[in-house]
């Protein structure tokens, strides 16, 4: 298994977010979590992500920095709970937040840049870059435009590209497709698809379930801090009470 | 009158630009908001000051050394004091003007509160357009000049400087390109106190010396901060220079005016706060964050 991740807990405060998750991954997978809002999925991949963690050491000493973090992740058999996320991105481990959460003030181009932190090599840096741009032309035109004016389905493809910037091997992609308009929800897609057959894994989360369950091979649904149920989207779809319960059809 | 102005202006002005980057760089990364910024623009002038009046080295030496041991001061004070409290800003703010007034007690009581001088670092003067420039005048504007411009090259051209850019713009998700957080706000912060160093390395033979040195300074750095656009660096430099400018106007033309030096350079600051609340440089985005 190439992610394994055991009976995550995640409290702020008194507030249960995470419920003992645990839920795995293998290499070359394209894995979706589903559920509502506030179902945990952000919080999930943050806390793969590392970010759990580095909020409650930045907030220690505040109310905010109150939280509860417990559970094991293991990423190529190394336990990734006791790094800092910044050591969790050096091993290709790389989420692609919410929204995008692009360098507002940096152009397109300089947020590429700053993807590619990590690499020290000036050539493989120009050649990811032009290999991100055959990937998402729309950031090549934009490639000289600040970032904080993107339209949000730019963002979300600059994300991606920031993060395959730092040769990320395992991408966690937070809600990509929310509140972009059909037709580019459809690029998006593709686009999606595309680094998936550049051989990198993902697990992305998703409030849209046509288009998880269409773009990934296995699927897990979350509720309320838990993982509920797993399995292909057609068997989930045809399970009444997943149906009805938990994802609203 | 007029070249007075201009090249009085300029060396008020650089200085308070180099001083107010500085700041606003801290301020920016780490949100470190640093009262104590211009005492260490004081303890570089005094340390220069033993270094050449008192134990006889060169100025170049004893400028080398006192930026060093500034740095390294700045430095101590971030991983013991201000690191520690940064999530409580006012706590931060605080403690800094301790820091502050802590250095002002201890040089009251080592050096005593006398009027103090650095001999200019090099004497005579330079006609420019049929303008006498003292060689000091024109060591202080092209060295900040120079400062400012290393550090524009810096920030854009290096990949530490774009370490430092991500994580002043977000934090967090600087963390996911790898960017170790806490050593970069350290690192800026060795920045931050060499900028205020090297502001009193070309500036300090200008000033008299005395341990209450630091309170103008920084009361025309914040107001320039706020002026650019807290956060703004670009604003900084404009903030400080529209700054430097007005005081000095106000010394050189107006009678009795350097009493009022600080008062007219604040007004001005007022000014264009009711007109912009965000500063001349603040840019807003609209908040996509939920
Ligand atoms: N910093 C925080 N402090 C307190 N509660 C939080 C915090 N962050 C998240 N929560 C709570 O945790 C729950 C799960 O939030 P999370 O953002 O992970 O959900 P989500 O599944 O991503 O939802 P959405 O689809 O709306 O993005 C929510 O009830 C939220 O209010
Ligand atoms: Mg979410």
């Amino acid at each position: 298994m190439y992610l394994e991740v055991n009976g995550i807990t995640v409290l702020y405060d008194r507030a249960m977010v995470l419920n003992d998750v645990s839920f795995h991954v293998d290499k070359g997978e394209l894995v979706s979590l589903v559920g509502p809002n506030g179902a945990g999925k952000s919080t999930l991949l943050r806390a793969l992500a590392g970010l759990i963690r580095w909020e409650k050491d930045t907030l220690k000493g505040t109310t905010l920095g109150k939280i509860t973090l417990e559970g094991s992740v293991l990423f190529g058999g190394e336990e990734m709970m006791r790094l800092p996320s910044h050591d969790i991105a050096k091993r290709g481990l790389i989420l692609c937040p919410e929204r995008g959460r692009p360098f507002r003030e940096m152009t397109v181009l300089e947020n590429l840049e700053a993807g590619a932190y990590l690499v020290k090599d000036k050539g493989v840096v120009k050649e990811t870059i032009d290999r991100v741009y055959g990937l998402f032309p729309v950031l090549d035109k934009r490639r000289g435009q600040v970032s904080g004016t993107l339209s949000g389905g730019e963002r979300t493809m600059l994300s991606i590209a920031r993060a395959l910037m730092s040769q990320a091997r395992f991408l966690l992609i937070d809600e990509p497709s929310v509140g972009l308009a059909p037709l580019v929800k459809e690029d998006l897609f593709s686009r999606i698809n595309q680094v998936h057959g550049m051989g990198i894994t993902i697990l992305l989360s998703e409030q849209d379930i046509g288009f998880a369950f269409d773009l990934a091979t296995r699927n897990y649904v979350m509720s309320r801090g838990k993982v509920i149920a797993e399995g292909r989207a057609d068997d989930l779809l045809a399970d009444e009470l997943i149906r009805k319960t938990y994802l609203g059809l | 009158m007029l070249e007075r102005i201009l090249v009085n202006g300029l060396v008020t002005s650089g200085t308070y630009a180099v001083l107010a980057v500085g700041f606003s760089l801290i301020f920016g990364v780490a949100k470190i908001f640093n009262m104590a910024h211009t005492a260490l623009y004081m303890i570089t002038a005094f340390l220069i000051f033993v270094g050449t009046n008192q134990l006889g080295f060169p100025y170049a030496l004893s400028a080398v050394v006192s930026v060093g041991a500034t740095i390294g001061f700045g430095l101590i004070c971030y991983a013991l004091l201000f690191d520690r409290v940064k999530v409580h800003q006012t706590a931060v703010m605080i403690i800094s003007l301790a820091v502050a007034m802590l250095g002002q007690e201890i040089l009251l009581l080592t050096l005593s509160g006398h009027y103090r001088g650095i001999a200019p670092f090099v004497t005579g003067s330079i006609d420019i357009l049929g303008v006498a420039v003292l060689y000091q005048h024109l060591f202080t504007v092209l060295g900040c000049l120079a400062t400012l411009f290393g550090l524009w090259a810096l920030l854009t051209k290096t990949n530490l400087g774009k370490a430092i850019r991500a994580v002043a713009q977000d934090s967090e998700t600087a963390n996911l390109m790898g960017i170790n957080v806490s050593r970069v706000c350290l690192i800026t912060m060795g920045i931050s106190a060499g900028l205020a160093a090297v502001a009193a390395v070309v500036a300090a033979p200008l000033e008299p010396l005395h341990p209450g040195m630091w309170m103008l300074p920084l009361t025309m750095i914040l107001a320039a901060v706020v002026l650019g656009g807290l956060g703004s660096i670009k604003g900084s430099v404009f903030g400080a220079i529209i700054l430097g400018f007005a005081e000095t106007i106000v010394v050189t033309a107006v009678p009795g005016g350097s009493f009022l030096r600080g008062a007219v350079s604040l007004a001005a600051m007022v000014l264009v706060l009711i007109a912009r609340p965000e500063g001349l440089f603040g840019v807003v985005f609209e908040e996509e964050r939920l």
